[in-house]
């Protein structure tokens, strides 16, 4: 009986010691990275400083679209930081992968293959909304100079249009709710169109005849002005 | 020889030689009215310059209605009528299609590179579509460079006090307070030129830019003005036009002068940052006025364009304009009648070329923003004109013009 355990407790003794070193790999690992990752933020923020880029941002910008998404600090602060959660994440993955646990071993290698989609459709939607304003403030300004009263609705509609477009876009990608996702905005954006088409051509029909004749009067009434 | 011209060019100009007048006009599609320029050109070197070997180039854009082929078949056989003497050379020819972009710019770099291949002393160039060129207007713009020794003859047209606004109120009053020299009409696109200037102008590398399309007209008058080349202006009387097409935009050829004058800027800031004064130019030709027939203005629709600009674009002007002039927009907004100051306006257009010196969004974005306030601008400029005289009319513009100068350090402080 008490050589069983004398086995056991060997047997779990020597599992204990072929684990330390994966272990003590795995935590020289994760300081290494934490090291590393420091080193490179700091070399990126002194080289966006060089760069400009907080200036180049600004005019380009994509200063505005984050500060307008909460985002306050300085671009060359937020690439730092990102650069700095990519290594320290990497070396964590190496880490748990030097334990040589399958549980663990499994898990990564699904968030391996998932990762991709998740980067893909944050760019998605990162694009989505710079394309979304974009467009808007396209069709805003174009809708003023051309005198309509309701440009400001016009850009907002293209500017949210574009952004559910890539969030369900998005979605579609990470394969959550496929179909219903697509069916949901498919059923919400014919919805807005028709209930518009509808309100306009029953509800506002004294408003569109207003519109309308107002369009014409100002149409015979233009000038005959020479601007250059 | 340049590489821009056909080798047919080449040869003609080689059985030339050397020419001491040149008249380029550029054309695209202009078999209607292109005729009646070549006659006034042709009646303009005879009347005036008989004794002179000149040359008339068209510098076509690829017309499919026969464009050329008018100027190569119009001619005046008999002098007699117009009073002229028959004279001692023959104005030669040289219809020719232009290398490049689409544009003006890009058909006046052809007569630029024929006039330094000719050596010619003097040159004009005049646009195709003019239904009121007469033969004085080829003296008005060459002789003040064959006998005064100008480099550069602005045009002065007589004009109606509503036409040109975009002149009047903006190409003109920052032109002058930028660079010094009161060029009435910079933008006014019928000129006259040394060939030294021709020469110069080659020798700029802006062919591929938006010079080579609408940018020419204020790009050739900054150039010689900031060069130091001997300027002038010649009374030319009336400029009338064939109609244009009836859905000219305003908005795009807003955009179009603006992004010019504004790219001219950037180009000379040690120029324009160090001058604090403005000269006249000499002023050739006999000056006449007359009676203005009625112009149709529709100012309620302008003020509704700028309040609605007011309501929906303030989130975009909040980046262009100072708070300032942001401010001074909404208090204008409220006058009754309305009333737009000399003063904000200057601070706004000032205000826009900050912006696009900064590159604080599209550039098109941020000029196309600018038509809610410039129909504003002209709306109250109409209202308080409306019963002026075309007299008074300048002594206006000169008050704006002193709001730009006035101004100008706010610009010269911000622009760095």
């Amino acid at each position: 009986m008490g050589r069983v355990f004398v086995e056991q407790f060997k047997e779990f003794l020597g599992k204990i010691a072929g684990f330390l070193p994966n272990l003590l790999t795995s935590l020289v690992l994760f300081f290494a990275g934490l090291l590393i990752a420091w080193l490179i933020k700091s070399v990126i923020v002194r080289l966006a400083a060089f760069l400009k880029m907080d200036a180049v941002s600004e005019r380009t910008g994509i200063v505005q679209v984050l500060q307008k998404g909460g985002i306050k600090e300085p671009v060359s602060m937020l690439a730092g930081r990102l650069i700095y959660w990519v290594v320290l994440i990497s070396f964590i993955i190496m880490g748990l992968n030097a334990l040589q646990m399958p549980a663990v071993e499994n898990l990564f290698g699904t968030f391996l293959l998932y990762l991709p989609n998740v980067i893909m459709a944050g760019a998605i939607i990162v694009s989505g909304y710079l394309l979304g304003n974009f467009l808007g403030r396209a069709v805003l300004i174009g809708a003023v100079n051309a005198g309509l009263a309701v440009a400001g609705l016009l850009g907002k509609f293209v500017k949210f249009t574009v952004f559910i477009m890539a969030v369900t876009m998005s979605l579609e990608l990470l394969g959550i709710g496929k179909e219903t996702v697509i069916i949901a905005f498919a059923i919400l954006f014919g919805g807005v169109v028709l209930s518009l088409s509808i309100a306009f051509g029953l509800g506002g029909k004294d408003a569109a005849k207003d519109y309308i004749d107002k369009i014409l009067r100002e149409k015979k009434e233009e000038d005959d002005i020479k601007h250059i | 020889m340049s590489v821009i011209l056909r080798e047919e060019v080449i040869q003609r100009l080689g059985e030339i030689g050397k020419a001491d007048i040149l008249v380029g006009i550029p054309s695209f599609n202009n078999a209607d009215s292109i005729g009646h320029v070549v006659r006034a050109v042709q009646a303009g070197v005879a009347k005036y310059f008989p004794d002179k070997k000149a040359i008339l180039i068209n510098s076509d854009g690829g017309s499919g209605d026969g464009t050329r082929e008018v100027v190569e078949r119009v001619i005046i056989d008999d002098f007699q009528p117009l009073l002229i003497s028959q004279r001692q050379n023959l104005l030669s020819k040289i219809v020719t299609p232009y290398h490049g972009i689409a544009g003006k710019g890009s058909a006046f770099r052809t007569v630029f590179q024929i006039a330094k291949e000719l050596n010619v002393k003097a040159c004009a160039v005049v646009d195709s579509d003019l239904r009121s060129i007469t033969p004085e207007w080829i003296d008005l713009l060459i002789r003040p460079v064959l006998e005064r020794d100008f480099d550069f003859v602005a045009p002065y047209y007589l004009r109606h006090k509503y036409d040109g606004t975009i002149t009047n109120s903006i190409v003109y009053p920052v032109t002058r307070a930028l660079y010094g020299r009161r060029i009435r009409q910079p933008i006014g696109g019928d000129f006259g030129f040394s060939g030294k200037l021709a020469e110069f102008y080659l020798t700029k590398d802006v062919w591929d830019t938006d010079v080579a399309r609408f940018g020419i007209d204020i790009w050739m008058t900054t150039t010689a003005v900031t060069n130091n080349f001997k300027v002038c202006q010649s009374f030319l009387g009336a400029k009338i036009h064939s109609p244009k097409e009836p859905s000219s935009d305003l908005s795009a050829m807003l955009t179009q002068v603006v992004s010019a004058l504004f790219n001219l800027m950037e180009e000379y800031p040690g120029q324009w940052t160090e001058v604090n004064s403005t000269s006249p130019v000499p002023l050739f030709g006999f000056q006449f006025s007359v009676g203005l027939e009625p112009v149709k203005v529709n100012t309620e629709r302008m003020i509704n364009m700028f309040k609605l600009g007011m309501t929906e674009l303030g989130d975009l002007w909040k980046d262009i304009l100072s708070a300032e002039s942001l401010a001074g927009l909404q208090d204008t907004a409220k006058t009754e009648p309305f009333s737009f100051g000399d003063d904000l306006w200057a601070r706004v257009i000032y205000d826009y070329a900050l912006a696009w010196h900064g590159k604080v969004m599209k550039g098109e974005h941020i000029l196309k923003t600018l038509t809610p306030l410039y129909l504003g601008k002209v709306a109250s400029l109409v209202i308080e004109m409306a019963d002026t005289t075309a007299g008074k009319v300048e002594q206006r513009i000169e008050a704006l013009c002193i709001a730009f100068e006035k101004s100008k350090p706010y610009l010269i402080d911000k622009w760095e």
